[in-house]
């Protein structure tokens, strides 16, 4: 299960665990009939295998024996109902729920949106993407639209949680979005998802504390296993599937959804060296801990370094002193969010409206520069405006991602099969127990 | 009949809280941890029917904390982070509830006061307080250089298990303190003073007559303290986050915050509380013994 950059000190408590028992039993009930209702009406395109292949193997298939789509094969999701019909009004009057992890949506834009339509915009945020969906499928939220990412949507549409989109209603995708992500190898036809935005993984450190060249570094990954002089101050994302795949990735290993398990414990005997190395740190508050200086060296998504420079880095310090590093397309991993629109929406033709709304070119930028500092995948954004514009500084224009960087051959963390999720998690669990 | 049910009455709240936020509570985790996991959703199943349950994750998981497993040295770092803390705890918080106790006279109330103030403050706030005070630029920092304790600032936040057992002792010391307070306030001073009458001094009538008296305050702050350590996993992560210095709490959390085996984490949890029950069976035999012989005294 991957987590998100968004995702904190997110950890359940005691009080969620007892929350998350106790609503099992109706997800579970849920979700079967879904499966069921998902299995009968698969249609995949020619890309996707499904049922066996050639070597006469059962091809394996995610939550709800869903295929698994990867950025070289493409799938579609089955419809478990048909989408509204084009050409209705949208719903006025009472509240529009956009549910969303905290502080993702500029509210400034929500609230023009309620004007716009008439409605009042209610922001409900969820921990994790893993929770969220989790008290959607309790009923304990019945919100209108939600943020989804693609690894969790094979989960959301086996479990009926998510509706159809009908496009007709969201022009702004084709007209704004970039190609690779209209239809999108995991949502072919966008089905249930638009995009949101996007980044990469890759490295950022203070060039004013590190003294090597890692974007020189034949394997920039290795700068981890050489920062003996930075002890204490670096640090992995707090994430399985990032930390693993770094190392996997390091290895020159470019399989990033592996079920491989000699693959995945030689990563995690990789990971435990840095432990006497480094003393090796796990967090996701580098885009704080950069610019601020208590961390030199770190793991660190491309949208983290831009509101690191947008909105941490603390009066005195230079822009200059940031860098970041991602490997060359093909090389670097590459991850979108997406918005859905929610089975429990009672304005479903609003929540259409609302897809549409966020991919407007205006709102959309409005959303990254002013707040977010999150890159929507826009035809108009160019890291070479951007940076013209002030918006990032020259020396983080890497962390501007183009369409180039989507596409067949691009690395993305994508839904494992169970056991593989098992052998993730297990091996995570490993290098997060620390060694003796 | 009235009269034979008015007394017992008096318990039934707190019976129906026991019930309603323990009993089914602790019933539903092991009910999950002895459950399975449904495969679209991946969320846990409990299995309520104790015929029914699956014993497979809980033995994954003893395997897994047994010699040899790597969930062992986790939970052993865990064990002695708890048992240093809890020392350290009892050496801090031991003279304060005294002092606070049998020599703050008219002050005794103010200073009580001030003990709990910090439980007002949201125990995360208060760690994230304690991260700014221990950066490499925070008054901690400045304060011992500037006192020439330390000839350069201390990196207290780069991964140190010393940070997270002082941070551990900082959070939870107030709840050693209070029933520590009580307990040494309900001596009766007229044991203290037939001790110093006969003979005793006043380090040995504290070792042979204080100490022994305070035993059950001890061992109730003890335990009220230590339960929560033992499942903490945000004080690590807050004030360390290096995997070095993790506890058994935060492989709990590991496995609830996502992914398909929410029943590993429950199984983590019954097998910690029964090493928990263990050392709250202890406290409730001292109590027990205390309360006999109190009887019979």
């Amino acid at each position: 299960m991957t987590h998100h950059p968004k995702e904190r000190y997110g950890g359940l408590n005691r009080r969620d665990f007892l929350l998350r028992s106790a609503v099992a039993a109706s997800a579970l009930s849920g979700a079967s009939g879904l499966l069921a209702a998902c299995s009968s009406s698969t249609t995949a395109e020619q890309e996707t295998t499904v049922g066996s292949t050639g070597a006469g193997e059962p091809e394996p298939l995610g939550p709800g024996g869903l295929p698994l789509a990867r950025p070289h094969k493409r799938v579609e999701l089955p419809l478990w109902e048909d989408p509204i019909e084009s050409g209705l009004e949208p719903e006025t009057g009472g509240t529009f729920t956009v549910y969303n992890y905290p502080d993702y949506f500029y509210k400034k834009l929500l609230t023009q949106f309620g004007k716009e339509y008439g409605v009042k915009v209610q922001y409900t945020p969820f921990d994790n993407i893993a929770s969220g969906i989790q008290r959607l499928a309790s009923g304990a939220v019945q919100p209108d639209v939600m943020e989804m990412t693609p690894d969790n949507l094979d989960l959301a549409v086996a479990g009926k949680l998510i509706k159809p989109i009908n496009i007709d209603y969201v022009p702004n995708l084709a007209k704004n979005i970039w190609p690779e992500l209209v239809s999108p190898f995991y949502d072919v036809d966008s089905h249930y998802t638009v995009p949101y935005t996007c980044y990469a993984t890759g490295i950022a450190w203070r060039n004013d504390k590190v003294s090597e060249d890692i974007a020189a570094m034949s394997q920039p990954w290795d700068i981890f296993w050489e920062a003996e002089a930075y002890a204490g101050k670096t640090a992995l994302l707090s994430e399985e599937r990032e930390t693993i795949g770094m190392a996997l990735l390091r290895k020159g290993e470019l399989d990033l959804n592996t079920e491989d398990p000699a693959l995945i414990d030689q990563a995690v005997a990789d990971l435990k060296e840095l432990y006497d190395i480094c003393n090796i740190k796990i967090g996701d508050i580098q885009y704080q801990a950069i610019p601020e200086g208590t961390a030199w060296l770190n793991q660190a998504w491309s949208g983290d370094m831009i509101a690191a420079y947008i909105y941490y880095l603390p009066k005195g310090t230079p822009a200059s002193v940031l860098s970041y590093w991602k490997a060359e397309k093909g090389n670097v991993p590459v991850q979108n969010d997406c918005f859905s629109i929610c089975s429990t929406t009672k304005k479903p033709v609003l929540a259409h409206h609302f897809l549409n709304f966020m991919l407007d070119n205006g709102v959309s930028y409005e959303n990254f520069v002013d707040f977010n500092g999150y890159q929507p995948p826009l035809n108009e954004i160019d890291p070479e405006t951007l940076v013209t514009d002030g918006v990032v500084p020259e020396n983080l224009a890497n962390c501007v991602l183009t369409n180039d960087d989507f596409g067949p051959d691009s690395l993305q963390y994508m839904t494992l099969t169970q056991n593989g999720q098992k052998l993730w998690q297990d091996g995570y669990s490993d290098f997060l127990a620390g060694g003796s | 009949m009235y009269r034979r049910w008015l007394w017992p009455g008096f318990a039934l709240p707190g019976v129906v809280w026991l019930i309603v936020l323990f009993v089914v509570p602790f019933y539903t985790v092991v009910a999950v941890a002895l459950g399975t996991v449904d495969p679209i959703l991946f969320q846990p199943v409990p299995i309520w029917n104790p015929l029914e349950w699956n014993v497979g994750w809980l033995n994954e998981v003893i395997h897994r904390l047994g010699p040899g497993g790597n969930l062992t040295d986790v939970a052993l770092r865990t064990l002695q982070y708890v048992a240093i803390s809890l020392v350290l705890s009892l050496l801090i918080g031991y003279p304060v509830a005294y002092y606070i106790a049998r020599l703050a006279g008219r002050t005794k109330a103010l200073l009580l006061i001030l003990v709990i103030a910090p439980l007002w403050i949201n125990y995360l706030m208060r760690m994230l307080a304690w991260v700014n005070l221990l950066a490499p630029d925070g008054y901690v920092n400045r304060f011992l250089t500037y006192t020439h304790i330390l000839s350069e600032p201390r990196d207290w936040l780069g991964g140190r298990p010393s940070t997270v057992i002082l941070a551990l002792v900082y959070g939870y010391i107030p709840f050693l303190i209070l029933p520590l307070f009580a307990a040494l306030d309900r001596i009766d001073k007229s044991h203290l003073e037939a001790a110093r009458d006969l003979g005793a001094s006043r380090f040995s009538t504290f070792v042979h007559v204080t100490l022994p008296l305070s035993k059950v305050g001890i061992l109730g702050g003890a335990v009220l303290i230590a339960l929560p350590m033992f499942g903490d996993y945000y004080t690590p992560n807050i004030v360390s986050g290096a995997p070095q210095t993790s506890m058994i709490g935060n492989q709990i959390d590991l496995y609830f915050h996502g992914g398909p085996q929410p029943t590993i984490g429950a199984a983590i949890t019954i097998v910690l509380a029964a090493f928990l029950t263990l050392l709250m069976g202890y406290y409730l035999w001292t109590i027990h013994r205390a309360t006999r012989e109190a009887r019979t005294a």
